[in-house]
């Protein structure tokens, strides 16, 4: 081939490439940015599909990247002061959506009077609130419930019952005597992720920050009382399997080698996945011990759609929310079944999907149970650095362990939370 | 035993083990491949029956066909341009000489040093104003320059006799056609040496096109993979075809040119 005819070919190629380029975004296409295509996509796609059956011209493109890109991008995006690009409609973790609320003010539109926010779990609505607006299309909870497998407590001698409305004490003699009798621990446990502690925080009612959004860890008795009984946990070495990352995580009990997974809901189609149906079962979540307010119900992640002030397609999208995500008891039943997401639409509990019982979990009417405990879950306000706070928690969790002093550890976590904050 | 025998005995097991280490990620990548994911959380190493579940899986979720066609258009393109801009720069530093020259180079290098997160906003707000937000320009266009491979360029010719340079003036040659006639063929192995490098970086390029690249239909191999492992519950399997499938053009340019690239990396002229 001599060198033009390459040429012509390579121009050819490049012409016909950013063509296919521009096939993207046309108006009144809804594009939406979130992550994990098979349970936030599908619910999404699913959204769609009902809303299309009445409008037939409406049209939603599900882009997916993963959570910490859509912050990444978003944030870029944002920082840039350019709309070009932006999605109409994005996905955000309610512990960054503070973040994001507070500092791009103006970049996320107000849904105050859009919806009757009285319909979703409280505490969705409180985290996605700033001053006397409200952000957010609330979209999955991630209330926690104890999934244990009941084969093996069942051995060691505990039913259901005994595993109700206790405290953090007695789930520590529990797993210690089940360890004893069965040789499997309770839990495993990445000692370098606080998921476990968050959710024993909550629970309490009690954040890491006050109500001006300062710090408050040294001297925050919930917070005291929380990590007290979590270093009791990390210190009974026989009830919990270390492990190393999600895989590793999720792996020891979707292996058999522990008997308990204390999670968020969204953990339901991996404990599925395992392929073990009747031998698993939920409890509530044991409680903190000495706190006012101290509840057996918490959560952990959970996400929540925003709708972007740049968007061309506001009304669209804000009627779509509105007919689908805010009304539709029926969508909530599909995704349910669907995904295993459990919505914040507090009346998607009367729906069939809810009120049934579920085999995998031995017949117990797990869905019921878990849309009771989010009506339970204590609002907090999860402020803007969670995730800084979180990793000075993590700093002192192998200290913890090791038996350091808690107080000490209290007032290294706020030294260091106070520099990561700054 | 002898001293000698030892001696290779202890050299082929520090071998042996480094050879190991070395091959293990790869070897369980294309065992994970074969398995489900439940198998490969639970640390299953030999080989199992899922490999086309696997790939059907991964083609299911994810337009296969337009992602790899993004992945190797933006590669081959930049590769591309980079080559001739870069070996140009390299050639004219090297060769012609200037009072600004070194300073001019000086001034080069210590861009490198700038983290490219510093960049990003002003890159996008540039890219934005130009229209080019979720193209593949945009992707391109700030990869050419690539301020290590002018570098490398410039460090080759050293080697590169002026004499072949003034012989081909003498014989009536312009700058340019003895870039292209005698440079050129001249410096072969480099350019294929720097051919694997920048191919690799391109390829393997994630966070600017994840910042910039903004659909589904855009986006490239790398960014694909992050998306599938990102899931509540990751399949393994899909994740280990689809970093195969990544893996798989790097490799085989490395095999094409490896021989050059050996050479290009002790030097183009001997």
């Amino acid at each position: 081939m001599t060198n033009t005819a390459l040429l012509k070919r390579a121009t050819t190629l490049g012409l016909g490439a950013s063509l296919l380029a521009m096939t993207s975004a046309f108006a009144g296409d809804l594009n939406v940015w979130a992550w994990d295509p098979n349970f936030n996509g599908a619910a999404m796609n699913k959204a769609a599909e009902i809303y299309k059956a009445d409008h037939p011209e409406f049209n939603l493109t599900f882009n997916a990247f993963s959570r910490e890109e859509v912050e990444q991008k978003l944030q870029t995006q944002l920082a840039s002061g350019t709309i070009d690009g932006l999605p109409d409609i994005v996905l955000i973790e309610d512990y960054s959506a503070q973040k994001f609320l507070l500092s791009f003010p103006g970049a996320f539109e107000p849904l105050t009077n859009a919806f009757d926010y009285t319909q979703f779990a409280d505490y969705k609505v409180a985290l996605a609130t700033v001053g006397s607006e409200t952000y957010s299309v609330p979209f999955d909870s991630g209330v926690t419930g104890w999934f244990y497998r009941s084969d093996i407590l069942g051995e060691a001698g505990y039913s259901a019952a005994d595993l109700e409305n206790i405290t953090w004490d007695r789930f520590i003699e529990i797993a210690k005597d089940v360890a004893a009798k069965t040789g499997k621990p309770m839990l495993s446990l990445d000692i370098n992720d606080p998921g476990m502690f968050v959710i024993l925080l909550q629970s309490t009612g009690h954040w890491f920050f006050d109500e001006n959004g300062e710090l408050d860890i040294v001297g925050n008795e919930a917070f005291k009382a929380a990590l007290a009984d979590y270093t009791e946990i990390l210190q009974a070495k026989e009830i919990y399997k270390p492990v190393s990352g999600w895989a590793e995580y999720t792996g020891a009990f979707t292996g058999g080698d522990v008997a308990a997974a204390l999670t968020g809901v969204w953990i339901t189609g991996t404990i599925k996945a395992a392929d073990m149906p009747g031998q698993w079962a939920v409890a509530p979540i044991p409680r903190v011990d000495g706190v006012e307010g101290a509840t057996n119900a918490s959560n952990l992640g959970g996400s929540s759609w925003y709708l972007l002030t740049s968007s061309q397609n506001k009304d669209e999208a804000k009627a779509f929310f509105n007919d689908v995500w805010a009304s539709n008891i029926d969508f909530y039943q599909d995704i349910l079944v669907g995904q295993g997401a459990v919505g914040s639409l507090l009346a998607s509990r009367e729906g069939a999907a809810y009120q049934s019982n579920d085999d995998y979990f031995g017949g117990q009417a797990v869905w019921q149970d878990f849309s009771n405990w989010l009506g339970q879950i204590p609002g907090v306000d999860y402020g803007i650095f969670t995730y800084e706070v979180r990793s000075a928690i993590a700093t002192q969790l192998p200290a913890l362990a090791d038996g350091a002093d808690l107080d000490e550890a209290i007032e290294k976590i706020e030294a260091e939370a106070r520099v990561l904050t700054q | 035993m002898t001293n000698r025998s030892l001696l290779s005995f202890v050299q082929y097991g520090v071998l042996s083990v480094a050879a190991f280490l070395s091959v293990f990620p790869f070897f369980w990548m294309v065992v994970g491949a074969t398995n489900t994911s439940a198998d490969i959380i639970k640390g299953k190493a030999t080989f199992g029956s899922n490999l086309w579940t696997n790939i059907v899986n991964l083609n299911a979720q994810v337009d296969l066909p337009r992602v790899l066609f993004n992945s190797f258009y933006i590669a081959i393109i930049s590769t591309i341009l980079t080559l001739v801009v870069a070996s140009a720069a390299g050639y004219g530093f090297e060769i012609f000489r200037s009072k600004a020259r070194e300073r001019l180079f000086g001034g080069l290098l210590l861009m490198l040093s700038i983290p490219f997160a510093a960049l990003m906003v002003p890159l996008f707000i540039m890219f934005a104003n130009a229209g080019l937000i979720n193209t593949y320009s945009a992707i391109i266009a700030p990869s050419v320059a690539n301020i290590f491979v002018i570098f490398y360029f410039r460090q080759a010719t050293k080697a590169f006799p002026h004499e072949l340079r003034d012989a081909a003036k003498i014989d009536g040659l312009k700058e340019y056609q003895i870039f292209a006639r005698v440079y050129f063929p001249v410096m072969r192995s480099t350019y294929a040496a720097a051919t694997i490098i920048v191919f690799m970086l391109n390829w393997n390029n994630y966070l600017w096109p994840l910042i910039v690249l903004q659909t589904n239909e855009m986006k490239t191999m790398v960014l694909t993979i992050s998306s599938l492992a990102s899931a509540y519950t990751p399949d393994f399997g899909v994740v280990m075809v689809a970093t195969i499938l990544t893996t798989l053009p790097t490799l085989i340019i490395f095999f094409l040119l490896q021989r050059l690239f050996v050479q290009g990396m002790l030097g183009s002229v001997k």
